[in-house]
């Protein structure tokens, strides 16, 4: 059913990098206020470490990767153990290389010019989320149409 | 002197403690020349971390019970010098994490400041509390064998509770430690989480903890007391405390303030043989039963 469907946002776990950090804030953007009925996001290191929850939701369920850098840690981990990601993020294209790779940032020192960059990721995520909904949408319509395979709207016996 | 770490976070985005795991890390880093190892990296592309994870004390930095930072160090043969669990750390504390939504606030934020300060701190306040006491060792054991297991209790100077801790008092001073039983219920054992230096410990609270591949075991103090001292060798070799859980793997060493009430809640080494016998035949009942 179309309106039960949740999308998993895989955030990098951000530890390097100050990419890395706006991934994280920006992945938490969306599952606190941007979509919070739809977004889903997946613990990384546990997921990495073998978490079956995590690897069975990615796989069942759509997800967007959130790479702080071009190691790309998130999209590569997801696409090992639960197939191909539906969407991918890379922050450095959004804020650029050497903002990018400065240093990790603690959420007690988020100024508003990382706080504009979060937006910024958090809106490319939302683009990307939203095509994904509205894809899945018309899937869902195109199936139950010709469910029956006549142009019966699906009554036939 | 403050401690130099590699600190291994679990950095998890999903819970509050993987959240503060991460604000701990940083802030550790951010006073200390610690550096940061990125949990998902370092499992996908070593080669970065190694040197940093082998030529300084390790911090592990768990975030919840799943230990994914611990399992992750584990993975990598890699020693743990210190360890900490968010969650364990917030019950301590008495904090209340927020389960929705996820953004830390003050209360947690406090808490990450006073934990990544206990972290840094340690080592000055145990070099200062410490003083030179003399436990005797053992000459002889107690033994209790069943089948291929053997069990050894020291005769004299030791006491214990029935959960199988032990406590060897010298003057105002006291070692505590865990009995044979422990080790050998445990089997191998990987970690130990010694308990804050400097800290007050009630009788029957907890000091500690060790955990192997099986369990964690959490060290029910003896009596009460200061904690004045750590066995520090055991933050390298925890192993140590299966080679001889009396002598060199004992837990901490703590200032006593109330052992001669304290005492009559204690058992001498006849009494607890008793309980370690029965304790030994229920675990042998059970086993043949599963």
């Amino acid at each position: 059913m179309a309106e039960e469907l949740k999308i998993g946002v895989v955030s990098c776990s951000g530890e390097d990098c100050l990419g890395g950090t706006i991934s994280r804030l920006a992945t938490r953007k969306m599952l606190d206020e941007v979509r919070p009925d739809k977004t889903v996001t997946i613990c990384l290191p546990l997921f990495l470490a073998g978490g079956q929850e995590e690897r069975m939701f990615a796989k069942t369920f759509p997800t967007i990767a959130v790479d702080g850098c071009n190691k790309a840690c998130a999209k590569r981990a997801t696409e090992k153990y639960s197939g191909k990601v539906n969407g991918t993020i890379l922050v450095s294209d959004i804020i650029g290389d050497t903002v990018s790779e400065s240093a990790a940032l603690s959420t007690r020192d988020v100024t508003a010019e990382h706080q504009t960059m979060v937006d910024k990721v958090a809106a490319e995520i939302t683009k990307q989320f939203d095509a994904i909904l509205n894809a899945n949408s018309k899937n869902q319509a195109g199936s139950t149409a010709t469910s029956c395979g006549c142009s019966c709207s699906g009554g036939c016996g | 002197m403050t401690k130099k770490y590699a600190v291994l976070p679990c950095n998890g985005l999903d819970k509050c403690a993987g959240q503060m795991a991460r604000e701990i890390a940083l802030t550790v880093c951010e006073k200390t020349d610690s550096q940061l190892i990125c949990p998902v990296f370092y499992r996908v592309a070593d080669a970065r971390y190694n040197k940093i994870a082998n030529e300084n004390p390790l911090l592990v930095i768990d975030g919840c019970a799943t230990r994914c930072a611990s399992k992750l160090a584990a993975e990598k043969n890699l020693k743990i010098y210190r360890k900490m669990t968010v969650t364990d750390e917030t019950q301590k504390h008495g904090v209340t994490l927020a389960i929705e939504p996820l953004r830390l606030w003050e209360d947690e934020i406090n808490l990450c400041a006073a934990l990544a300060a206990e972290l840094i701190k340690e080592e000055d306040v145990a070099e200062s509390m410490a003083a030179a006491v003399i436990y005797p060792v053992p000459g002889d054991y107690l033994i209790h064998t069943k089948d291929k297991f053997m069990f050894r209790i020291p005769p004299e100077g030791f006491y214990f509770t029935e959960n199988d801790c032990w406590v060897q008092p010298v003057g105002n001073r006291a070692r505590i430690g865990v009995a044979d039983y422990v080790q050998q219920s445990l089997s191998d054992i990987m970690f130990f989480t010694p308990p804050p230096v400097g800290v007050e410990v009630e009788q029957f609270g907890e000091a500690g903890a060790i955990e192997s591949g099986k369990a964690v075991f959490e060290l029910v103090c003896p009596v009460s007391g200061k904690i004045v001292a750590i066995n520090k060798e055991l933050l390298n070799s925890p192993e140590k405390i299966n080679e001889n859980p009396y002598e060199q793997g004992w837990i901490a060493e703590l200032e006593l303030t109330n052992f001669d009430e304290e005492k009559d809640f204690l058992l001498d080494a006849d009494g607890y043989l008793q309980v370690l016998k029965r304790k030994v035949d229920e675990f042998h009942v059970n086993q043949r039963k599963g």
